[in-house]
């Protein structure tokens, strides 16, 4: 019992300073079309380890936290967290890898998908669709890619995550 | 790679994925909620957050403005060494540069917090709000010309709308005033860049391309004479009706970072403010 209390308070911390670094780190860190999504790799860490009904819930919550601050079309960012949450946990059930490469891409592939979505219900038109998923949403996914990469790596103990060698 | 779902799937997860995903549905259809449960979620948890976003891109900005002026200072200590003629230049330029100096409104200055969306752009996190006398419908500018104008405000920040959005229309006419139309957010793209397109132009008109668009002032909301953009050429045309332009905008709302609001602009032409060194 005390074991699950702690690594759920782990979990908690190491949530709370990707949320830190996402407000924090993240302005400073260049474009910010580019710079990487901390929320996002808060959400895809949560999920690894959570139901696909709680991850889909914390999907929620992040779109909803997201939307706020860029309400150009309240929802959207909440339906692509929603689903990117749940596919995440599901993905993960079935058939994910404990492999660093592997788990790098499923950061880069799920902050292209919330990108994919997230375009498509704001009404967004076929040419900057095309820009946006295929110049920006890469650049982004690779920088995400690298820090969740790290996150995974520093706190691979604290994650109860096995990488392999 | 571990085959088998090792946790079992219970329509728990499934209630709570569709429920989710159907408050996000109601969400996109009513954007009257959205911008209710936007404010209280600014105003709430997101406050503490966001001042620390503040903190870290003036921290940013003061490093840069560092970094900048230690260029500038050891360019005009070598051109005062070599050229003096520089020098006074280099002065003029930053008198040129200083737009503020220059606006017959009244202005308030405004730090952009960019997040990490792809939708970032189209609406943007400013921080200042009323406190600072900022109201709905100000005008937002850079010194490059036209961003949007505001849409929330609140306390201690507000969100503006900019051309990007899909909902934003502005009149416009040629920079000599011969010709007149609607400017709204274009469908088209040139590269990775966004563009604008003036809509409704009489069938009778015609702009030729590298023409300078600014704001008319009708509609009472951005006063005459902001850069909008440069004439690219006919984006289409309906026969014997209109014609519509394609615009490369004189400013780009996903990389600007400082902003300046116009309070209460009224009629004044803000064209001479963008005279030399804005208009593209």
């Amino acid at each position: 019992m005390i074991t699950v209390r702690s690594d759920r308070n782990r979990l908690i911390l190491v949530l709370a300073l990707l949320v830190v670094l996402q407000f924090a780190l993240r302005p400073r860190l260049g474009n910010p079309k580019v710079a990487p999504d901390f929320l996002m790799i808060a959400l895809l860490v949560f999920s690894i380890r959570s139901s696909p009904g709680s991850a889909a819930l914390a999907g929620f919550l992040i779109g909803i936290v997201g939307d706020s601050l860029t309400p150009a079309r309240f929802g959207a960012g909440a339906l692509a967290h929603t689903v990117v949450g749940y596919l995440a946990a599901w993905g993960r059930a079935v058939f994910f890898a404990d492999n660093l490469l592997v788990n790098g891409g499923f950061f880069a592939l799920g902050l292209w998908l919330r990108n994919l979505i997230m375009l498509l219900a704001s009404g967004t038109s076929s040419d900057s669709l095309l820009v946006e998923l295929g110049v920006w949403s890469p650049l982004q996914a690779l920088t995400t890619a690298f820090c969740g990469a790290i996150v995974l790596i520093v706190f691979r103990n604290w994650l109860d995550i096995r990488l392999e060698e | 790679m571990a085959i088998g779902p090792d946790r079992t799937y219970s329509r728990r997860d499934t209630f709570l994925f569709i429920t989710c995903a159907g408050l996000s549905v109601l969400a996109l259809f009513a954007p009257s909620w959205g911008d209710r449960i936007g404010l209280t979620i600014r105003e709430s948890i997101l406050r503490p957050l966001v001042w620390m976003q503040e903190r870290s891109e003036e921290s940013k900005s003061s490093r840069s403005v560092l970094l900048r002026i230690s260029a500038e200072r050891d360019s005009a200590a070598y051109a005062s060494q070599f050229l003096p003629a520089l020098r006074a230049e280099n002065q003029r330029l930053r008198e040129l540069l200083s737009l503020g100096r220059r606006l017959t409104s009244p202005f308030v200055a405004a730090e952009v917090l960019h997040q990490s969306v792809p939708t970032d752009g189209r609406t943007l996190l400013l921080s200042v709000g009323s406190a600072a006398g900022i109201a709905q419908f100000d005008p937002v500018i850079s010194p490059e010309g036209l961003i949007g104008v505001i849409r929330n405000v609140e306390r201690n920040r507000s969100i503006a709308m900019t051309w990007a959005h899909p909902e934003f229309r502005a009149s416009a006419f040629t920079a000599n005033g011969s010709v007149f139309g609607i400017v709204a957010r274009s469908t088209q793209v040139s590269g990775s860049e966004m563009l604008l397109q003036l809509r409704g132009v009489a069938y009778r008109d015609t702009i030729a391309p590298g023409t300078d668009i600014v704001t008319s002032g009708l509609g009472g909301v951005y006063p005459p004479g902001i850069p909008v953009g440069k004439v690219l050429g006919l984006a289409a045309e309906e026969t014997g009706w209109e014609r519509a332009y394609l615009v490369r905008p004189a400013a780009n709302p996903e990389r600007v970072t400082h902003v300046l609001i116009l309070h209460a602009p009224g009629k004044v032409n803000e064209a001479s403010a963008f005279s030399s060194d804005s208009t593209p």
